[in-house]
C-alpha cells in the first residue's frame, strides 16, 4: 500500500467520514428498509441552540436599544420610568445566559459525539472546504454528502461564531463591571484587568462588542438561509 | 538652597496657623483622605520639606498649567509658594534664557532623585519637531525624567498622545511614558486639562506620604479616575429613564434630559468632573447642558464627533469616521440582499437541473 505523505494527508481522504472522530459515535437508528437515522444532534445541542437563538434575538434587540436609544423623548413623565434602565437590566441577565450557554457549548466540544467537534486540524478539511464552496457558488462539485456539517460551514462557525461569541462575551462582561473600577476584579491582570489592554479603552469597547454584535447578526443571516438551502437541494 | 518645611515657609509668608490648618484640611479632602487622616497631612506639612519640581513642557498649548494656575483648594499660590518649590518652568518661572537652564541644571545635580518631574505636552519620535534650549524634547525627558524621583504627566498629551499626537501626527508624537524614564515611576493625570484640584491633589498627595498615590492599571491615580463620569452624572435617572435629549435647544434638552443622543461620553470617560467640578466648584460641561466630549480618554481627539455617540470606526488614512450602527446595518443589509439573490439563483438553477433530469429519463 502507498505510504500517505503530507499533501494526501491534508488534501487526500476522500472518505469524508474518515475526519470525523471514530470514537465518538452518533447513536444510530435502524428504520427498516435498509435506511438509518442517524441522530447527529444529540438532545443538549439542540437544546443549547435554541436557548442561543433565543438569547441572541433578546441580546440585539435590547443592544440596539442601548445603542441607538431609538425611543423618542416623552414629556409627560413618571417616577416609574425606566426604559433603559429594563433593557440593560434584560441585556445583561441574558448576557450571563449567552455566556452560560456558550461555556456549556464549549464543554460539550470535548464530550459531545464526534459531530460536536471541531475539525479543522484533521487531514481532508481542506479539500471538504473547497468542495463545499463550489458546492454553495453553483459550480460542479463532489461536496460530500457529510453527515453534520460539512467543512465550509464548521470553518465558518469557528471564524464567526466562536469568536464574535468569545468577544461579546469578554467586552460585554468588562463593560458590566465597569462601574466597579477599581476593585480587585477589575484591576487584576488575571481576571478582567488585562481586557482593556487588549482591546483599547472604553470606548473602543464598546465598538468591539457592537462589531461582534453585527458580525452574529451577519451570521445568523446567513446560516438560516443555508439551512433552508441544504434542505430545499438535498433532501432525500 | 535652604530646607525649610512647608509650615515654615507658610508661616514666614504671614499665613497664620490656623488658615494653615485650614489649608491642610481642604487638601485631605481633595486628596479623597478621611476627616481623622487630617492630622497626617498636618503632620507632613510641619516636617517635611518643600519638594522642588522641575515642569517642562514639549508639545502643549500650556491648557494644563493654565489649569493649574486657578487651583483654589488648595490656591495655586500657596502650592506654589508652600507645598512645592517650583524651580523649572516655562510659564512661571521669573528667569529666562540660560539663566533658568542652569538653574534646572543645579536642581538635578543637587536634588539627585528627590525631585519631581512634571510634563506637559507630548514628545515627538524624533525630537528634532520640539527643541527647547537646544536639545530636543526626548532627550531632555529622559535626562530629566531618570534623574527624578517622579514623574507626574499632566494633561492628556503627555498621557496618551492627545492633540499633538492625533490623526495624522505629522511630528509622530507620543505620550511620555513611550519614552524611557529608567527606573523613575509615571504617573498619569490625564485631562485636557486635567482639573486643577487633581494636579495639585497628586503633589500634596506625595508630600503627605512620601510616595505617589495609588494607581490603576493605566498609571492614573485611582482616587481621582477610578469612576466614569456616567455613573456619578446627575442627569443618570433620564438615561436609566430612557428620556434623551435628541438636539440642541429642544424641549427635551430644556428639560435636563440625558445628553446620551447628542454624543455625550460619559458612559466611555473616567475622571472626577462629576465629583470635583471646575473653577473651584462652579460647574462642568454636563452640567450647563453640553455633552462629555471625553477628554481624558485616550485618543479622545480621535474618536469622531463630540456630538455623535461611538462614531470612531476609523477609516484607514483618512481622518473621516463613521457610526459602527451605520456599517452594521449596511452589511447586514447587503447580506441579506445577497442571501435573496442567491436563493433565487438556487431556485432557478435546481429548476432547470430537475427538467434536464427528467428530460434525460424519457
Ligand atoms: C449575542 C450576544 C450579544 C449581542 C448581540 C449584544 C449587543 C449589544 C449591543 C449592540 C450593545 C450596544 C453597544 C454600544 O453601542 O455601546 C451592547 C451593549 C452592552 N452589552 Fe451586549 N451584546 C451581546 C452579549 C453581551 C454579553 C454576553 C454581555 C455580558 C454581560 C453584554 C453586556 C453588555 C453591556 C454591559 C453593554 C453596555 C451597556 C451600556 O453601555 O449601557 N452583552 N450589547
Ligand atoms: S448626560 Fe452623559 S454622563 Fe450623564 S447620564 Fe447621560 S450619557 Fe451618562
Amino acid at each position: 500500500m502507498k505510504k500517505k505523505g503530507l499533501m494526501d494527508h491534508i488534501f487526500g481522504a476522500h472518505n469524508y467520514e474518515d475526519f470525523y472522530n471514530p470514537k465518538r459515535q452518533a447513536k444510530i437508528k435502524d428504520l427498516g428498509d435498509g435506511k438509518v437515522k442517524v441522530l447527529v444532534w444529540e438532545l443538549p445541542v439542540r437544546i443549547w441552540h435554541w436557548v442561543n437563538f433565543l438569547a441572541i434575538i433578546v441580546l440585539m434587540f435590547t443592544g440596539l436599544y442601548i445603542a441607538l436609544a431609538f425611543s423618542s423623548a416623552r414629556f409627560e413623565t413618571h417616577a416609574t420610568d425606566f426604559l433603559m434602565g429594563w433593557l440593560r437590566w434584560v441585556h445583561f441577565v441574558t448576557g450571563f445566559v449567552f455566556m452560560a450557554a456558550l461555556l456549556f457549548r464549549i464543554y460539550w466540544t470535548f464530550v459531545g459525539n464526534r459531530y460536536t467537534t471541531f475539525d479543522i486540524y484533521k487531514p481532508g478539511f481542506i479539500r471538504g472546504l473547497w468542495e463545499s464552496l463550489k458546492f454553495y457558488i453553483f459550480l460542479p462539485n463532489k461536496k460530500p454528502h457529510t453527515i453534520g456539517h460539512n467543512a465550509l460551514a464548521q470553518f465558518a462557525y469557528w471564524i464567526f461564531f466562536g469568536l464574535c461569541s468569545i468577544i461579546l462575551s469578554i467586552t460585554g462582561l468588562y463593560m458590566f463591571f465597569e462601574p466597579q473600577q477599581g476593585t480587585h476584579f477589575m484591576m487584576n491582570t488575571y481576571i478582567l484587568g488585562w481586557v482593556p489592554h487588549v482591546f483599547g479603552n472604553s470606548v473602543k469597547l464598546h465598538i468591539w462588542h457592537q462589531g461582534a454584535a453585527w458580525g452574529t447578526m451577519i451570521f445568523m443571516v446567513a446560516h438560516i438561509y443555508l439551512a433552508f438551502r441544504e434542505d430545499y437541494l438535498v433532501r432525500e | 538652597m535652604e530646607k525649610k518645611s512647608v509650615f515654615q515657609s507658610a508661616i514666614e509668608r504671614g499665613v497664620s496657623r490656623r488658615d494653615f490648618l485650614k489649608m491642610c484640611t481642604a487638601l485631605a479632602a481633595t486628596m479623597g483622605l478621611e476627616f481623622s487622616q487630617t492630622d497626617k497631612v498636618v503632620n507632613a506639612m510641619e516636617t517635611k520639606e518643600k519638594v522642588p519640581v522641575i515642569w517642562l513642557q514639549f508639545q502643549d498649548c500650556t491648557g494644563c498649567s493654565e489649569s493649574f494656575i486657578r487651583s483654589s483648594h488648595p490656591t495655586t499660590e500657596s502650592v506654589v509658594l508652600d507645598l512645592i518649590s517650583l524651580e523649572y518652568s516655562e510659564v512661571l518661572s521669573a528667569a529666562s534664557g540660560h539663566q533658568v537652564e542652569e538653574a534646572m541644571e543645579a536642581v538635578i545635580e543637587h536634588y539627585k532623585g528627590k525631585y519631581i518631574l512634571a510634563t506637559e505636552g507630548s514628545i515627538p519620535e524624533d525630537g528634532i519637531y520640539c527643541m527647547v534650549g537646544g536639545k530636543p524634547a526626548n532627550e531632555i525627558y529622559e535626562r530629566v525624567a531618570k534623574n527624578a524621583l517622579a514623574v507626574i504627566a499632566y494633561g492628556s498629551c503627555s498621557a496618551w498622545g492627545g492633540i499633538a499626537g492625533a490623526k495624522p501626527n505629522p511630528t509622530n508624537a507620543k505620550p511620555v511614558t513611550a519614552f524611557d524614564s529608567g527606573d523613575t515611576p509615571v504617573m498619569i493625570v490625564p485631562g485636557c486639562p486635567p482639573i486643577s484640584e487633581v494636579m495639585t491633589g497628586v503633589i500634596a498627595h506625595y508630600l503627605t506620604f512620601g510616595i505617589l498615590p495609588e494607581l490603576d492599571g493605566f498609571g492614573r491615580p485611582k482616587a481621582f479616575y477610578k469612576h466614569r463620569i456616567h455613573d456619578k452624572c446627575n442627569r443618570r435617572a433620564y438615561f436609566d429613564a430612557g428620556l434623551f435629549v435628541e438636539s440642541f435647544d429642544d424641549e427635551a434638552s430644556k428639560q435636563g434630559y440625558c445628553l446620551y443622543k447628542v454624543g455625550c461620553k460619559g458612559p466611555t470617560t473616567y475622571n472626577s468632573c462629576m465629583e470635583m467640578r471646575w473653577n473651584g466648584g462652579t460647574s462642568m460641561p454636563i452640567l450647563s447642558g453640553n455633552p462629555c466630549i471625553g477628554c481624558s480618554e485616550d485618543g479622545f481627539w480621535d474618536a469622531g464627533s463630540f456630538t455623535e455617540r461611538l462614531a470612531d470606526i476609523p477609516l484607514p488614512q483618512k481622518i473621516a469616521t463613521v457610526d459602527p450602527a451605520v456599517i452594521g446595518g449596511v452589511v447586514t443589509g447587503v447580506a441579506t440582499a445577497a442571501v435573496v439573490a442567491h436563493g433565487a439563483a438556487t431556485a432557478v438553477k435546481k429548476n432547470i437541473d430537475d427538467k434536464k433530469n427528467t428530460h434525460e429519463d424519457h
